[in-house]
């Protein structure tokens, strides 16, 4: 396979565990795109403007990429914080829908600031890594983090409490979790996740504008977690990676690509509803792999 | 083995597993792959909103295809087109680019939109492979690098033309409103060179009207310029919304003149606007009216492929992008054999050959810089006269 397509299949999974953060505990925020798009513009401006950042103009120095990313999930951090408050009040489609507001929001802005280059946006983005080899390592190094905290999550206090709101809000609040403060903190996580991805994104494309953060973006992420599946993070990455690589490795069949992508699409929640991870699976397979080991100390079947 | 556990392991399974894939071989090394023809990539538009520019592109690069391949190929040899959708964004322009070349083509035609050119471009320019863009005509193009060139002349230089024609047809007009999509690169970049335009001939903008790509209804904006009374419309669209907005424009009762841009520039507008297309004035870079043996050869091929009807300048310039590629190669040839040549030496004596010549096209006879702009000898100003029926119609040329 080639390193561009594991790149952009990589960059799929990671803003497909930034829209699972706030489903972890029951919300559907479809804002991913907006930070995503944030935090490319942060890279973007810095390495073409700056020339602390820039580098040569050709090559950037990768602190320079890291200090960005950094920046740029920050800014994306804070708007969320800062709206995150109301924002939060709104449960299910009404949250989504505030958050396609929002997303709009800062696409027409995006489009229209003095310094954001327009509907052109922003193009000649200098390259940290001479090959898309050295992108996938980086992008890998950070997907296995995010993986890795999301996966402490199940053991801490914070992601109980997520998985507490996610069954039943009412019931969670009355046990004394701070409902609107760990939705709060799931949401800004989920948006400086997407805003360093975004950074590290607006690099690897070369030209970053506004249609990084529309409408379809956002259903495109949502269809990541929708077929992997919600319940552990082990599905957002999976549909991440499997619905960014379809449509390339379908390659071959020519006009027919499209529709195929679509029928997969339409055909994955229809046969498995939960997505394509669930826990009975994860069980499932955690047996079959542990049988051979354990044999001798099987559990009895339940009457 | 636990639930958590299985986790840990399949992360790791799927990390090393991500890590080998990811491991492939470069291939700049390798000879030219001749078997089956000379490989040549191109990378079009032909899904997502800009399918309509892709599918004029792709007949252009089919006729031309079979004009190489049945006059010879490359000194004997077929060239072979290996042709690759970019959806219309950018990630798929870069999947598609990148795939084309780790396939060994010599040279890429493409993308359709100048906006996936300033993503995909610079992929080619650092692994070293001639570009040759048919349709991309914002400022900055050829200016990505050497190895990036186009055959479409940008619109700073045909645009203005269509209102010097507008002031010749109406000279007493005063009041210009201008409409232009706000999020498309191709629309905002022209939209620039229109309003400089007008300024330049004494035609003060009363009113810039902002769309969306998407937007099919444009009342409000309508209203608003209609208010300010102008005798002269001057749209930078593409064919859809343009298409929409001409037929509202009309509906809405304007009855002035409508000068596009190159956006429109496709007789598929004409199922869109049907008979309130008629009377558009349209700058081109191509006129199906031109009396040359290179255009009268695609004309009697395009006539035969598609029953009579007339080309539009997309299919034009992508023909003449794909004759460039395989008159140069052909040159190539005969100086050192392509077959076993090294691929990434081959590639870059294929650019310059390609900036070297100078070509007999159905656009009239053109040449580059040595920036890998196009230098065209003739342009036209077209307006649209539709057949009573409303349904098709053509871009007569106005001499």
């Amino acid at each position: 396979m080639d390193a561009a397509l594991l790149e952009q299949m990589l960059l799929g999974a990671l803003l497909a565990l930034s829209v699972y953060l706030p489903l972890r505990c029951g919300q559907l925020s479809l804002a991913t795109p907006g930070f995503y798009a944030v935090g490319g513009y942060v890279a973007a401006l810095l390495s073409t403007g700056v020339p602390a950042f820039a580098g040569s103009g050709a090559t950037s120095p990768l602190p320079a990429l890291v200090a960005e990313m950094v920046l740029g999930g920050m800014l994306a951090g804070l708007i969320a914080l800062a709206i995150g408050g109301p924002v939060l009040r709104l449960r299910g489609i009404y949250l989504a829908i505030a958050t396609i507001a929002l997303v709009e929001i800062l696409r027409v802005l995006n489009l229209n600031l003095p310094f954001t280059g327009g509907a052109m946006g922003i193009f000649g983005i200098p390259q940290p890594f001479a090959h898309a080899r050295g992108y996938v390592l980086f992008t890998l190094a950070l997907l296995a983090l995010a993986c890795w905290l999301c996966q402490r999550l199940e053991a801490l206090r914070l992601g109980r409490a997520m998985a507490a709101i996610r069954d039943d809000e009412l019931a969670a609040a009355s046990l004394g979790i701070d409902t609107p403060r760990t939705k709060l903190i799931a949401f800004v996580a989920s948006a400086v996740l997407a805003g360093l991805t975004g950074a590290l994104a607006a690099h690897f494309f070369n030209s970053w504008n506004a249609r990084a953060g529309s409408f379809d973006a956002s259903i495109t992420t949502l269809a990541f977690v929708v077929f992997g599946g919600s319940r552990f993070w082990l599905g957002p990455v999976l549909g991440g990676l499997a619905l960014t690589a379809l449509p390339e490795l379908l390659r071959p069949v020519g006009d027919l690509r499209l529709i195929l992508f679509g029928a997969v699409i339409l055909l994955g929640p229809l046969f498995f509803p939960q997505g394509l991870v669930t826990a009975e699976r994860l069980r499932w397979l955690a047996a079959l792999l542990g049988r051979g080991r354990h044999r001798d100390r099987q559990a009895p079947q339940a009457p | 083995m636990s639930v958590g556990r299985l986790l840990r392991v399949g992360t790791g399974l799927l990390t090393l597993s991500l890590l080998l894939a990811g491991c492939g071989s470069d291939d700049t090394n390798q000879p030219v792959d001749v078997t089956g023809g000379v490989p040549v990539g191109a990378v079009l538009a032909l899904t997502g909103n800009a399918n309509v520019y892709g599918q004029d592109q792709k007949i252009g690069l089919e006729l031309a295809l079979q004009q190489r391949n049945g006059s010879g190929g490359i000194n004997g040899r077929p060239l072979k087109l290996a042709l690759e959708d970019s959806g219309s964004d950018e990630p798929g322009a870069n999947a598609a680019f990148t795939l084309q070349i780790n396939r060994g083509v010599l040279a890429l035609i493409g993308p359709t939109l100048s906006q996936q050119a300033f993503s995909a471009d610079p992929i080619a320019q650092r692994r070293g492979v001639p570009v040759v863009a048919p349709s991309n005509t914002a400022t900055g193009i050829p200016e990505i690098g050497f190895f990036i060139s186009r055959v479409s002349a940008q619109s700073s230089v045909i645009a203005p033309l269509a209102i010097e024609r507008a002031l010749t047809i109406q000279p007493g007009l005063k009041r210009a409103a201008v409409f232009y999509a706000q999020d498309d690169a191709y629309s905002t970049a022209e939209t620039t060179i229109f309003q400089k335009a007008l300024k330049e001939k004494g035609l003060e903008p009363v009113t810039v009207q902002r769309t969306q790509l998407n937007d099919q209804d444009f009342q409000n904006q309508i209203s608003a310029a209609l208010r300010e009374k102008p005798d002269l419309i001057v749209l930078s669209l593409q064919a859809v919304d343009g298409g929409n907005l001409i037929r509202q424009l009309r509906e809405l009762g304007y009855r002035g003149l409508i000068v596009a841009g190159n956006g429109m520039n496709t007789p598929n507008i004409y199922p869109i606007c049907q008979k309130y297309c008629d009377g558009l004035l349209i700058a081109q870079a191509y006129s199906p009216e031109l009396d040359t043996p290179a255009n009268g050869a695609f004309l009697k091929a395009f006539k035969a492929a598609k029953g009579g009807a007339i080309p539009p300048q997309l299919t034009a310039q992508a023909y003449t992008a794909l004759q460039v590629i395989g008159e140069a190669l052909v040159r190539l040839d005969k100086r050192q054999p392509l077959a076993g040549a090294p691929l990434a030496a081959t590639r870059k004596q294929l650019m310059q050959e390609i900036l070297a010549g100078s070509y007999a096209t159905p656009l009239g006879e053109i040449r580059f810089t040595p920036e890998g702009e196009v230098i065209q000898s003739q342009f036209f100003v077209a307006q649209v006269r539709m057949d009573p029926d409303g349904r098709s119609g053509r871009f007569a040329l106005l001499k």
